[in-house]
């Protein structure tokens, strides 16, 4: 048994091998800069059928012996050549940095920030590609970092990795592509998806039980603070969004009334299938939170100390998200 | 990377279309003038038709080229195809599918409605950038690529834009000022590949007859035949010689000779066998290189008499090699293949106007016999033949008989004679009298065989120009000639019975023999002026081009690679070196861009500075301390009258210089904007003479 298993790992060198060609493991800690070693290239579609015909025009000078034809043909030669080393200096010497990753509930998109900088000209034509397809196409202007969140479709709860990202550019003449893979440790959590409309909340433990209805936000605005990528939508001050102040996440203080709480595992009817009673859970953190009540959680084999605020409320999605595949409990 | 931009629907944009068009245009217009004009209008037409289109506004444009189905423009594809094959009489061969070409980028372009058209219609171009060169290799055909291939360029980057470029307005200079420069980067490459590139020694597959039917002397003769071949000024060949170049009279450029007459037609013998090459015999030998445009035949010309075997010029040095041709028993050499490429020998000759016949025995019976058969006819011919046969019993005699009677009757020289029907001989010789070379020579062969003496005609070229440009010799087609070859007392001599009747004809060449109302070649005529020395200088440059560039064929390349002592090599020693000059070609670029952008400062930087200097000149330097803004105050302050521009001058570049802007892509616009105000701004200040005296004042 156990030579088996070492006769299916593939060799060291192999994996080394594979690591350095397609970067398959999030190996790339902080910034890398792309040189000769990661840039890979290729002619496009449209650089094979240039190819090709330029071949033809040569087969045709050799029979004909056009010494001219031959001529046109290689400096068309010389100027794909020339275009692929092009191509691979826009690509050459760029930095990629990891920079966040986000959150989400599941369902949505994660995002992930990473930053490029060009250096010395401008680079042009590039897009940055994950699993979940190409970003739309960015220029890095001359001397400056530009950062570029990529979007990755979030489907299920737990650690999402952003995986390997290629970044590829067909400049300047789209006869050739040069990419590089970038491979960061980079994962965002994504929060189960909250039930869409859960029961109240449960009652108190310690005599609070008066609750509020749950709908109504009788709670007072406290003020404005800088939006944080997964920050509740209901939470945006979508008037200054929509005036271009920028983007704020509106703070309430918690005069919502009732006291703590605890969001206990065997509240939730036992019935209800596994992931669902997660659902529930998320969802009752949201309301807690939006009622700024405070909230502790005991889930299976897990528990949060009772607390409140944006943290808090990261901590008790993020327990959740984390919760093993199936129910063991 | 298989995964592809997710455009689902691109549409081609109006600068890539325009561009396109542009490129199809360029490409269409060096190859119209081979392929027949109706193909070439229909071409050209389809592609304006779409650049007219592509001018409307975007409505109706896009209704105009909904109307046009793509089953229609099969049909005009399958109809032009017909067409093609009613004017040409065949289809598949390579001047009707170079026509169809021409037509096909046009239907396409009508069509081409996405980016993967237009790759299309850019690969299709670029095969039609050659085809001209089927037609002409010439230093013009060269030139004329130039344009498409930079359009070529330009075309396929506007095919990829990139995003920063996209939504703005594409300005043309931009893309074809980087076309310009990635082909001229890609130039050593392009050499290095030229001249190590293969060449072929024989085609891959067979060529097309219709080469054959190009103008240049053909084997036969028929009265009208070199007439008509005068009135070109076509370059036959060209020749350096070694030596002093011999009078026009000793220049007879000896071609097909021709035994064979059926009453109209003059043709070669059909006896295949070897000749001999004769001795010098006291002559004098010239020592030439012909370099002879192709005429798709066989036969090589060279000066009466050939003195042996022609020698590719560039296998020469090896000794080895096949021989260029073979020498006929009649002293005319045939190549071996037909001369379809430029082709360059060396030949040696011997000044003589009589030779010895090569064979003896049967074949010289054989050879004798050939030149006395006559066709029956022609009695007038040959009742004045026996005549002159009873007056003159020495052969010799007879001849210059014939000759002075040629000279003394009254028979013209012309190059419009009239056209002779049944037995032309005798109606030339006794009714019209007049005529050009072939009907003295045919005619002359005619009495003389008639008289019982072998004799047969000899075509050729006779005369030609010398360069003084590059100290050559030209001839022409217009040098064109008949002349005869009567076998007196054992051995040929040759007689131009064209020179009894228009002596100037051998010492002056063609311009100078015919009657001023004859249409003769322009550059026949004209013997002085600076045209003409234009003309010539023109076609020194062509002989060069033609020597070293067209020319450059597979036993040009071997002899290249023999002096270089790299043809020995194997061909993996060959990929070997080829790959490491290509590496060293991709080093030495990147090595280029490197220190390129090493020197290209800040463009900002580098206008202030300018200012900074600029006014430093104009007596007032900017102090260490200051900044822009202040700076730009304290200089407005004291030029008032330019207070806008300083103002400018300051905000902008302090702008350019420390303050963050925007994001990014908005940045990239925005600095342009600000360096172009900038440049501006500095651009319209007066010179630092006129600020220091403005500021007097």
């Amino acid at each position: 048994m156990a030579s088996l298993l070492t006769a299916s790992r593939p060799a060291a060198w192999l994996t080394r091998w594979r690591q350095a060609l397609w970067r398959t493991k999030p190996a790339d800690l902080t910034s890398v800069i792309l040189r000769h070693r990661r840039i890979y290239i290729l002619p496009t579609r449209r650089g094979m059928a240039f190819l090709a015909t330029v071949m033809m025009m040569v087969i045709t000078s050799l029979n004909y012996s056009l010494s001219l034809g031959f001529g046109v043909a290689f400096l068309l030669l010389g100027f794909a050549a020339s275009a692929l080393l092009h191509t691979f200096r826009n690509l050459a010497g760029i930095a990629v940095r990891p920079l966040a990753a986000g959150e989400t509930f599941a369902g949505g998109t994660l995002p992930f920030v990473v930053s490029l900088t060009g250096g010395a000209g401008i680079r042009r034509g590039f897009r940055l590609a994950t699993a979940d397809g190409p970003s739309p196409q960015f220029d890095l202007p001359e001397g400056n970092a530009l950062t570029v969140t990529l979007q990755r479709a979030a489907t299920t709860r737990g650690l999402l990795a952003l995986g390997r990202a290629t970044l590829y550019s067909d400049y300047p003449v789209g006869l050739w592509r040069a990419w590089a893979y970038v491979h960061f440790p980079l994962e965002g959590v994504v929060y189960p998806a909250p039930e869409p409309s859960p029961p109240p909340l449960p009652a108190g433990r310690d005599g609070h039980d008066t609750l509020p209805s749950m709908g109504s936000d009788d709670t007072d605005l406290a003020g404005l603070r800088d939006y944080r990528p997964g920050d509740s939508p209901h939470r945006v001050a979508w008037k200054s969004v929509a005036r271009g102040a920028g983007w704020y996440t509106k703070q309430f203080e918690g005069a919502g009334g009732g006291g703590p709480i605890t969001l206990d595992w065997s509240d939730v009817p036992a019935e209800m299938s596994y992931e669902a009673r997660i659902g529930r859970i998320a969802a009752w953190v949201l309301a807690a939170e939006r009622l700024a009540r405070p909230f502790s959680l005991r889930l299976p084999e897990r528990t949060l100390a009772s607390g409140q605020g944006r943290d808090h409320r990261r901590a008790a999605l993020t327990l959740l998200a984390l919760l093993p595949r199936s129910g063991s409990a | 990377m298989s995964r592809r931009p997710s455009v689902p629907h691109a549409v081609l944009t109006t600068p890539q279309v325009n561009c396109l068009g542009a490129l199809l245009l360029a490409v269409q217009l060096p190859q119209a003038l081979y392929i027949p004009a109706w193909t070439a209008a229909f071409g050209l037409l389809l592609v304006v038709v779409r650049l007219v289109i592509e001018r409307r506004p975007s409505a109706e444009r896009d209704r105009l080229l909904r109307r046009v189905p793509s089953y229609g423009l099969a049909l005009v594809a399958l109809a032009t195809t017909f067409l093609l094959r009613q004017d040409f009489g065949y289809f598949f061969g390579r001047d009707p599918c170079v026509a169809f070409l021409f037509i096909l980028v046009g239907i396409k372009f009508i069509e081409a409605r996405s980016p993967r058209d237009g790759t299309l219609l850019v690969c299709l171009a670029s095969f039609l950038m050659v085809t001209p060169f089927f037609y002409s290799q010439s230093l013009l055909a060269a030139v004329a690529t130039l344009p498409g291939l930079l359009l070529l360029a330009a075309s396929l980057q506007l095919l990829a834009p990139p995003a920063g470029i996209a939504g703005r307005q594409i300005r043309w200079r931009d893309p074809l000022r980087r076309s310009a420069r990635l082909l001229i980067e890609g130039i050593p490459l392009a050499l290095l590949l030229f001249v190590l590139f293969p060449r072929l020694s024989a085609p891959l597959w067979g060529l097309p007859s219709d080469l054959a039917a190009r103008s240049g002397l053909s084997n036969s003769m028929r009265p009208g035949m070199i007439s008509e071949l005068s009135l070109s000024d076509a370059v036959a060949f060209r020749v350096d010689f070694l030596g002093p170049v011999p009078p026009p009279q000793q220049r007879y450029w000896r071609g097909p000779v021709l035994t064979r007459f059926d009453g109209t037609e003059w043709t070669g013998t059909r006896r295949r066998s070897a000749g001999r090459y004769v001795a010098a015999n006291g002559a004098s030998t010239v020592n030439y290189t012909v370099t002879l445009e192709p005429h798709y035949k066989t036969s090589l010309f060279a000066l009466d008499l050939p003195a042996g075997s022609p020698k590719a010029t560039d296998q020469a040095q090896e000794g080895a090699g096949a021989d260029l041709a073979t020498l006929t028993p009649d002293q005319q050499l045939i190549a071996r293949n037909l001369v379809s490429q430029p082709l360059r020998y060396e030949q040696a000759s011997f000044i003589r106007s009589s030779y010895p016949p090569a064979a003896l025995g049967v074949q010289l019976r054989a050879e004798r016999s050939d030149a006395l058969d006559l066709p029956p006819g022609s009695p007038r011919s040959r009742a004045f033949a026996a005549g002159l046969r009873a007056a003159y019993p020495d052969d010799a005699a007879l001849a210059a008989a014939i000759l002075a009677w040629f000279h003394e009757q009254p028979f013209f020289y012309t190059l419009a004679p009239p056209l002779l029907e049944d037995d032309s001989t005798d109606r030339f010789l006794f009714e019209s009298r007049r005529g050009f070379c072939e009907h003295y020579a045919g005619a002359f062969v005619v009495l003389l065989r008639a008289a019982g003496i072998p004799a047969r005609v000899v075509t050729g070229y006779q005369g030609g120009e010398i360069n003084p440009n590059g100290g050559y010799l030209i001839v022409r087609q217009s040098d064109a000639h008949a002349w005869a070859e009567a076998l007196i007392g054992d051995e040929w001599r040759r007689f131009d019975p064209t020179a009894a009747v228009a002596p100037s004809r051998i010492e002056l060449g063609l311009g100078g023999a015919l009657p001023a109302e004859d249409r003769v070649p322009l550059l026949a005529r004209l013997n002085e002026g600076w045209f003409k020395g234009m003309q010539l200088a023109w076609d020194a440059l062509n002989h060069d081009w033609r020597r070293h560039v067209i020319g450059f064929n597979f036993v040009q390349q071997q002899s290249l690679w023999h002096y270089w002592q790299i043809d020995r090599w194997a061909a993996w020693q060959m990929v070997l070196a080829g790959s490491l000059l290509t590496a060293a070609w991709a080093a030495g670029l990147l090595l280029w861009f490197a220190l390129r952008h090493h020197q290209r400062d800040d463009r900002a930087a580098t206008l202030w500075n300018r200012l900074c200097k600029r006014l430093a000149r104009a007596g007032m330097p900017r102090e260490p301390h200051e900044g822009p803004l202040a700076y730009a105050a304290r200089a407005a302050a004291r030029w008032p009258g330019l207070v806008a521009a300083f103002a400018v001058i300051g905000e902008s570049y302090a702008a350019l210089r420390y303050s963050p802007l925007g994001t990014a892509i908005e940045l990239h616009a925005e600095r342009a904007r600000m360096l172009e105000r900038l440049d501006h701004a500095i651009a319209v200040l007066p010179t630092p003479r006129a600020l220091r005296e403005s500021a007097g004042s």
